[in-house]
């Protein structure tokens, strides 16, 4: 048990006023609180004692009870503070205030009734489910019910109301609280008259419900038991509360009160009368009632505005669907109509079409009445012009569920129908799709990224996929006409196909009895009264399925038209595919989409440079093997033909990048099909490219490619191609081809480290980031801690260790405004204080320390935990972290603070660059130089890499090298600079250059497993004197004419030693990059990095290094 | 079976344009119950608290994110991840929104639906009303489903979930009030008398009647004048000083109207007219409640003094004007009738609805306080008791009973890539008789992408001017009003414009960016084999285009048209009327009626009926 805090100090208004905003922020800012004891008992203690201040403003009184009315939730479970005493001291607090007259400045009506809400949240709060037994919940009632006991006066009546609404929220807490007082509160309705009666009644409602959900038998009626003082009911503290039935005498009773209380819907408020119907419907339900005494009262609302009120009454409906029994029509058309109010803000338009979707779904279908009734509708979910586009969303919506009930509503095997989509009442599954686009018709010509486009294609979807959900149940899928449709036809195609080549390609196509998926979808309505006519008999089954599957036909046939008209939806239609691609339900429709396209668009596309356009598109169908490689190898082809002819001078780039983005279609055919499938069609391209394009490089990939067609087996060919690293220029990367350049030997090969390199970046929006580890020591010293905690100790027995202070289960929590990511906290069970040192000094404040174990000495280990701290830099930038303990001493006391911030320097982001798996342990040293020339080139000021990007791991995000280069002098001596570096940087040196130099660091042994190059003479260092710069060094200003002649240090290629390259990885995916010409008497370090902003850390750190 | 449910609120927030939160509330009482039913709900594992403020702002940053912006994609676009609203794809997803609270204590990421948003001047104002736990998980099942998407009319869709959840559209309430509240906009519909042109609201009628005199006795027409004036006024000084919008907001009085409106989280009476009324004059003892009647809580005071009622019927009229064979103009009028009725007492009004032509009107909706006969309430009468103040009593759809107000058509032809020829051919008023009367009337060419640098010609009727991004022609003012005649006028003339810029749009839209930039051998190809200047403008300037948020109804910067703005008098479009000798009171009294109308445009637009235009198909009945 703590020692009982010492009282607070008092607070001005605005210390509260920040305390409150403090505590309502949270974190931190709470915490600032908490810690000096401003929580719990003390602080409520403090604010009743504020809240009798007569200085004290009233809005400030009204806000503090708010305030403990919020907190209390948190404060009852945070600390679990003594409930009973908490309640007797505001009880104590209340009361004199509730029966002070009102003087209008310290005692207002608004304080009272602020004071007896906020008292009543506390009560309720306060305590568990279970029923509390306790004499303060007794009094607040009597309290209350004093109150309330003055019906019709007039000028406490809003007071008075505030009461009910008191006990009304604790007989909802506790039910049946005031069962047996119901008596009296009936009384009481009935002789209010004035506004404020709403709440009597909402509270007798209340009693009265919960009478009934107890099936508790008490006399309604009886009102022997005087109203004060109060008693809580006895059979509530028993073991068996709650009756099992209704008796006959409470039914009647209870009966009555109901036809009481019903007769009040009009004189409640609207957000009354929900309340009324959310407690009298179930008690009504309970008591068997006839569902018109309701209705008769209710049923008027469907006609109001407030949509609180439809919406009521649609809850009404649900629960008794007898009563509106014939009325659902009405109901539905009503909701329509509260969609087109435009005086309605949008969202309650919105809900009204949600709120007609949901009612539909919940009505039993008898005899189709439902369907032939919202079909009847669906003229009026036509989307009007001005309708926003959310509108118009969900009236597309409708118009797609009219569809899903036409369509249904073909009976399966049924002739008649064929050939008329029209149903019944004129409507039209195509023409409903047709009609309702009309609305966002702009998205044809506007470009990709508009609103209408993305509302058109949502459109499409919901059409497309009509009924066939998602769910477990496989139900409606398994049944759906078009699922069995397409497995069937997805078989025969299969076999069709293969016998399409390997037999005589030409003549099957020609065969109109041979039923493959590109006929079958090609059919109109001419064609299958053909069929039909020419007496097909063994047509007949696929016939009728077809015809149940039209609007899927038909809306295919508006794609492909779409797209050969707008080629600007080529995009948008493509991620159309992969939304259907992506789920194993509907992975099926995406397939036939592109048979369509396959039989219907290939056929249709101009042959010329706009046909790049349509690439994206080609793509999906070259990497589906369910649609037959053909048509697509003979569009290429002829697309090739036209390139090679139309060659001029003018055509640029643009020959060459289009062959090789037909290559690389022809690349993922490769990967998808069978070669065989492939291979006449695909031979002949390729031949004739390798023959005759006008592009080198297109030739070349060509004629591998060709090679590779003829000569490498199928499954090797794929396995070769998807490994992939041996065309890197044809990376297929996901679901985004990169940009094709050309470029030399040399910057491939760059660019091909680079990628090998950063593919191996976690990309930290996607997976775990790379941690920077910074070890800490956590200690306290003895004497400041007692002196400060209050243990007493003898002096001079401090030398033993068993009576040293302890602290247990400390927890550290760690924030930092710097983008560390989240850090993770860290605990330490048990830690023993430090003796006090001779030197110590009173001067220090803090008895506790946390210091990065690098700044501190390693001496006395058992008085230190070590601690751990893991940041995931989002950014490689210096910065501070907040820690904050929390710890237990001895005696349970709980101790809660702020210790000194840790400071990241930029040194702690540095790490070596991630290796990739699959190097070997002796390659290791030549990788690192690899990369740290690939990287010292991409960061130069040539743009030769620049226009990269370069995949992460995971292969979503992309990184682009944007160098920057520095330089920086450093007059320190050969020998100490070498030390430096072998101190802090051995880790990162890639590679020595040099033979003084090498001579000496080989020597110390320290940095091991590097290159190492006795001649300057090597690529590595090719790189670096290609930059003029390095030759003459930093831009120097002279102070004097005739500093030259001086022989300033400025020469410091006098004795040029050798050079230190040093590569420094950066998380999370930057890299710095130093050479560093040694000379005798100063060093040239030439930085460079792809993150400029740490260039203003880098000097600092340098001069750090080497001249301390 | 849908469990009964009231509407009960945990918490609300209002944030402002910094995202930092400025308000907070928290109902304790109604998070003990959502406790309660996660503690008897077997699936329900650990109950987070509420998020604190900077929890609850860093969540909203987070989802503006995610989402693109404040309210987000709403339905799901290529950018849209799993697990967030807009993978539901639905648009109410931009008005219902989930957060993923990271709890500072604990790593773990709570998932909290339903918030409501609502925004309001610089403000955004999130409610999170009482679900119960299944709703949630349900909600939670929806966003994180891998497959495509839900088809309609599924069990467990979006909708069904809406229908059971009467708390949702009870917190939209809620919100709506406190926007309101916020700007300063929680003021009574207007009502219109010939005499004086308008009359005060609630506080008006009592201090009138009370004696109290709590300001001046309001020269009505200013109230009336700044109704429309207001919201504009407070937005734009928030606008220019966002960070004093945190401080002008006014807690205190928010706090009590939460305290008096929703005391434990549960919504009683919303009307701010009613709590500013009480909370400025009390209760005397001269107050006294009826011998004979119960008082609705809805009716604080009883009216006394001399006794009239009055109705204005206020019409706003909306249209697409084509002037096209193929495509037929489309004109809809919203109206409603706005009452106020100084009675004392607690009369009960008969209403007759006998001036209803139902071929016309097509949705009427109604106050609370009227009872409506079942049947409809199209052909018979209403009555109601009317609340204090002013209140709009019926709402309606109409379609026009007269010809259009203003006819003709807007040509603009481009004549070059930075000149313009336009003509207009107006009729204003033809066949309108008095006592119509149109008081202003002005037609406003937008061209919000394009800076305007001279325009040229003359109108036959009224004046032209210009600003940087429109011309401006006004035909009618109010000193020369225009009553039962009609007007023929011509406007040709050429209007110049700067040269164009490429804007490239923000990366916040809908649909695919990137993948379409990439290809700019095609785009220059295309360009080239346009020749008519028009189209190569028009493709041009597409290119530029933004998405427009989903609230909108088109693009309309992709258009060129001419917006109408007038005001006119006298009589309803629709037709409605008011006959006051058909209106009666019980019990009787003698009471003069009086009614007055105000007809005033909306989107009146027409089209360039040389350019492109939005369209709807008119459904056939």
């Amino acid at each position: 048990m703590a020692k009982p805090p010492s009282s607070l100090k008092p607070l001005s208004p605005q210390e509260w006023e920040t305390l409150m905003e403090d505590y309502q922020y949270g974190g931190s800012r709470r915490c600032r609180w908490t810690s000096a004891n401003y929580t719990a008992l003390p602080l409520l203690q403090l604010s009743l004692s504020s809240l009798l201040r007569k200085d004290f403003p009233l809005n400030l009184k009204l806000r503090l009870l708010v305030f403990l009315e919020e907190e209390c939730l948190l404060a009852f479970e945070e600390s679990g503070f003594e409930i009973e005493q908490t309640l007797t001291l505001i009880l104590d607090a209340l009361r004199p205030l509730i029966q002070a007259p009102i003087d209008g400045v310290s005692i207002t009506y608004s304080l009272k009734d602020q004071f007896m809400l906020s008292t009543t949240s506390i009560f309720i709060t306060a305590t568990s489910d279970a029923f509390p037994i306790l004499p303060q919940l007794e009094s607040l009632i009597e309290l209350l019910l004093t109150v309330i006991n003055r019906p019709n006066h007039g000028l406490d009546r809003q007071t008075r109301g505030v009461a009910c609404e008191c006990l009304r929220e604790l007989e909802r807490a506790f039910p049946c609280l005031l069962s047996e007082i119901a008596g009296h509160l009936w009384v009481l309705c009935q002789s209010e008259r004035t506004h404020v009666a709403q709440s009597y009644v909402l509270l007798l409602a209340g009693v009265v419900h919960s009478i009934a959900m107890g099936k508790a038998n008490v006399s309604i009626l009886n009102t022997s038991l005087p109203l004060v003082p109060f008693n809580f009911p006895q059979f509530l503290l028993g073991e068996n509360c709650w009756g099992k039935e209704i008796s006959s005498s409470s039914y009647k009773e209870l009966r009555r009160v109901m036809s009481f209380l019903l007769e009040w819907p009009q004189y409640l408020t609207p957000c009354g009368l929900i309340e009324f119907m959310s407690m009298i419907i179930p008690v009504a339900v309970a008591l068997e009632l006839q569902a018109s005494l309701l209705t008769v009262q209710l049923s008027g609302l469907i006609y109001s505005f407030d949509p609180m009120l439809c919406h009521a009454l649609l809850v009404l409906c649900l629960q008794f669907p007898e009563a509106f029994d014939g009325q659902e029509g009405e109901v539905a058309n009503r909701l329509v109509l509260m969609s087109r109010e435009v005086q309605h803000y949008l969202v309650f338009r919105l809900l009204a079409l949600h709120w007609l979707l949901g009612f539909i779904g919940l009505l039993k279908d008898g005899e189709g009445r439902k369907k032939k009734a919202i079909i009847g509708m669906s003229l009026s979910f036509y989307p009007t012009v001005f309708d926003p586009l959310s509108l118009k969303s969900l009236k597309l919506d409708l118009l797609a569920y009219c569809s899903i009930l036409v369509d249904g509503s073909i009976s399966p095997g049924g002739h008649g129908v064929l050939g008329s989509d029209v149903i019944g009442s004129g409507v039209s599954v195509v023409k409903l799709l047709e009609d309702g686009l009309v609305s966002v018709s702009g998205f044809k010509w506007l470009p990709p990224w508009s609103t209408e486009t993305a509302v058109a294609f949502r459109t499409f979807y919901k059409f497309l996929i009509g009924a066939s959900s998602h769910s477990d149940t496989n139900r409606i899928l398994m049944e759906s006409t078009i699922f069995h449709t397409s497995e069937g036809a997805r078989n025969t195609r299969y076999s069709v196909d293969e016998h399409i080549y390997w037999g005589h390609p030409a003549n099957s196509l020609e065969k109109r009895h041979t039923v493959t998926t590109h006929h079958w979808l090609d059919f109109s309505f001419s064609d299958v009264s053909v069929i039909l006519k020419e007496g097909w008999v063994d047509m007949a089954a696929t016939v009728v399925e077809f015809v149940l599957t039209l609007p899927t036909f038909m809306m295919q046939r508006m794609l492909v038209d779409m797209i050969l008209e707008f080629q600007g939806l080529v995009p948008v239609m493509v991620s159309f595919f992969d939304r259907l691609f992506s789920c194993y339900k509907h992975r099926w429709l995406g397939e036939r989409l592109l048979q369509t396209l396959d039989v219907h668009l290939l056929p249709k596309v101009k042959i010329d440079n706009r046909l790049g356009s349509y690439f994206p598109v080609f793509d999906r169908i070259a990497e589906n093997d369910t649609v037959p490689p053909i048509k697509l190898l003979e569009l290429l082809t002829s697309f090739m033909f036209m390139l090679v002819e139309k060659h001029g001078p003018d055509t640029g780039l643009k020959c060459w990048s289009l062959g090789s983005r037909v290559l690389g279609i022809c690349r993922t055919m490769l990967m998808h099909h069978h070669s065989s499938r492939l291979f006449l069609g695909l031979s002949r391209l390729l031949a004739f490219t390798c023959l005759y394009f006008p592009d080198l490089e297109v030739r070349d990939d060509s004629r591998i490619y060709l090679r590779m067609l003829v000569c490498v087996p199928g499954n090797k060919l794929k396995h070769i191609l998807n490994i992939g690293e041996q065309l890197p220029e044809m990376e297929i990367t996901g679901q985004r081809q990169e940009p094709l350049r050309v470029m030399d030997s040399k910057i491939s090969e760059i660019v091909g480290i680079l990628r090998r390199h950063f593919s191996s970046i976690p990309d930290y929006r996607q997976m775990p980031e790379l941690k920077i580890r910074i070890s800490c020591s956590l200690r306290f010293q003895s004497e400041p801690f007692n002196r400060i905690w209050g243990f007493d100790l003898p002096a001079n027995t401090l030398d033993e260790e068993d009576i040293l202070p302890a602290i247990y289960a400390t927890v550290l929590t760690f924030s930092s405004s710097a983008p560390y990511g989240a850090i993770p906290s860290c605990h330490i069970p048990f830690l023993l204080g430090e003796p006090p040192k001779s030197d110590y000094s009173l001067g220090q404040s803090d008895s506790f320390d946390i210091a990065s174990v690098e700044n501190g000495t390693a001496e006395g280990y058992d008085f230190k935990a070590p601690v751990m701290v893991e940041l995931e830099p989002q950014e490689p930038i210096p910065g501070l972290v907040d820690v904050y303990i929390e710890t237990n001493a001895e005696n349970s006391q709980v101790i809660r603070g702020q210790l000194q911030n840790i400071s990241v320097g930029i040194e702690d982001m540095f790490l070596q660059a991630i290796m990739p798996e699959d190097v070997p342990p002796d390659a290791v040293p030549g990788y690192y130089l690899d990369l740290f020339s690939a990287l010292w080139e991409a960061c130069g000021t040539s743009s030769s890499t620049g226009r990269e990007t370069f995949l992460l791991k995971g292969g979503k995000g992309t990184a682009a090298i944007r160098g920057t280069r520095s330089v920086k002098l450093v007059e320190v001596p050969a020998t100490s600079l070498i030390q430096a570096v072998e101190r802090h940087l051995a880790a990162f040196v890639v590679s020595v250059i040099g033979e003084p130099l090498v001579n000496i660091v080989k020597d110390a042994g320290i940095i091991r497993d590097i290159i190492w190059k006795d001649v300057a003479s090597d690529s590595a260092i090719d790189v670096t004197t290609s930059d003029p710069n390095s030759e003459r060094g930093p831009l120097y200003l002279k102070y004097h004419d005739d500093e030259d002649e001086r022989g300033s240090q400025v020469h410091f290629n006098k004795k040029e030693m050798g050079c230190f390259l040093i590569l420094i990885f950066l998380p999370p995916r930057f890299h710095l990059l130093f050479q560093m010409q040694v000379c005798d008497v100063s060093t040239l370090v030439h930085i460079r990095t792809d993150h400029w902003p740490c260039l203003a850390y880098i000097d600092d750190y340098l001069e750090a290094l080497f001249y301390v | 079976m849908p469990r009964v449910s009231g509407c009960s609120i945990r918490a609300l927030w209002i944030l402002n344009s910094q995202d930092a939160v400025v308000f907070s509330r928290r109902f304790p009482v109604v998070e003990r119950r959502w406790r309660a039913s996660c503690k008897s709900d077997v699936e329900s594992g650990t109950v987070p608290l509420l998020p604190t403020d900077s929890e609850l702002a860093a969540a909203f940053v987070d989802r503006k994110k995610r989402e693109g912006s404040a309210r987000g994609f709403g339905i799901r676009v290529p950018q849209s991840v799993e697990g967030s609203d807009s993978w539901v794809d639905d648009p109410i997803t931009r008005h219902i929104i989930s957060l993923h609270i990271n709890k500072e204590e604990e790593s773990a990421n709570h998932l909290f639906w339903p918030f409501i948003l609502h925004m309001k001047g610089h403000y955004c104002i999130l409610v999170l009303p009482l679900v119960e736990p299944h709703h949630l998980r349900t909600y939670s099942r929806m966003c994180k489903r891998s497959d495509c998407g839900n088809a309609i009319g599924q069990d467990e869709g979006l909708s069904s979930l809406l229908l059971a959840l009467p708390s949702i559209t009870g917190a939209f309430m809620v919100a709506h009030v406190l926007g309101d509240i916020i700007m300063g906009d929680a003021q009574e519909p207007e009502v219109v008398v010939i005499t004086s042109p308008s009359v005060g609201g609630l506080l008006d009628s009592l201090t009138g009647s009370i004696g109290i005199s709590a300001r001046a006795k309001p020269v009505a027409a200013t109230v009336a004048a700044s109704t429309t004036s207001n919201t504009t006024v407070s937005g734009s000084v928030l606008s220019d000083a966002p960070r004093i919008g945190s401080r002008t907001l006014d807690k205190d009085s928010l706090r009590t109207f939460i305290s008096s409106a929703m005391p434990f989280g549960t919504p009683l009476d919303l009307s701010y007219s009613n709590f500013s009324a009480i909370k400025s004059n009390g209760f005397s003892s001269t107050d006294l409640p009826l011998s004979d009647r119960k008082q609705p809580a809805w009716k604080p005071y009883l009216y006394k003094g001399k006794q009239r009622v009055l109705f204005t019927i206020h019409e706003t009229v909306h249209a697409a004007m084509y002037d096209r064979d193929e495509i037929p103009d489309s004109i809809s009028i919203s109206g409603q009738v706005n009452c106020r009725a100084e009675l004392e007492g607690m009369p009960d009004v008969f209403f007759p609805l006998t001036g209803l032509d139902t071929t016309r009107v097509e949705v009427i909706s109604f106050h609370p306080c009227a009872q409506v006969p079942e049947q409809g309430g199209e052909k018979q009468a209403i009555t109601f008791s009317p609340p204090l103040g002013n209140f709009v009593l019926m709402r309606y759809q109409a379609f026009c009973g007269i010809g259009p107000p203003i006819k003709g058509f807007y040509q603009l032809s481009m004549v070059s890539e930075n000149e313009g020829a336009f003509l207009f051919k107006l009729s204003l008023m033809e066949g309108y008789k008095a006592p119509l009367t149109m008081e202003t009337c002005t037609v406003t060419m937008p061209f919000p992408r394009r800076r305007v640098i001279s325009f040229d010609g003359t109108p036959s009727v009224g004046t032209v001017s210009n600003t940087e991004h429109a011309v401006e022609w006004k035909i009618i003012t109010s000193s020369r009003v225009v009553s039962g005649k009609s007007i023929e006028t011509t406007f040709p003339g050429t209007v110049r414009f700067a040269p164009w810029q490429t804007q490239r749009p923000n990366s916040s839209g809908y649909g695919i960016r990137g993948i379409t930039d990439e290809d700019s051998d095609t785009e220059l190809e295309s360009t080239n084999n346009v020749v008519n200047v028009e189209e190569f403008l028009m493709e041009k300037m597409s290119k530029d285009l933004q998405s427009v948020d989903l609230e909108e109804p088109f693009c309309w910067q992709a258009y060129n048209y001419a917006k109408v703005s007038f005001k006119m008098v006298g009589a309803a479009l629709s037709r409605m009327s008011i006959d006051p000798k058909s209106i009666s009171i019980f019990p009787a009294v003698k009471a003069p009626v009086e009614f007055s109308t105000q007809v005033l445009s909306g989107d009146y637009i027409l089209w360039n009926t040389l350019g492109k235009c939005p369209v709807a198909v008119t459904p056939k009945i």
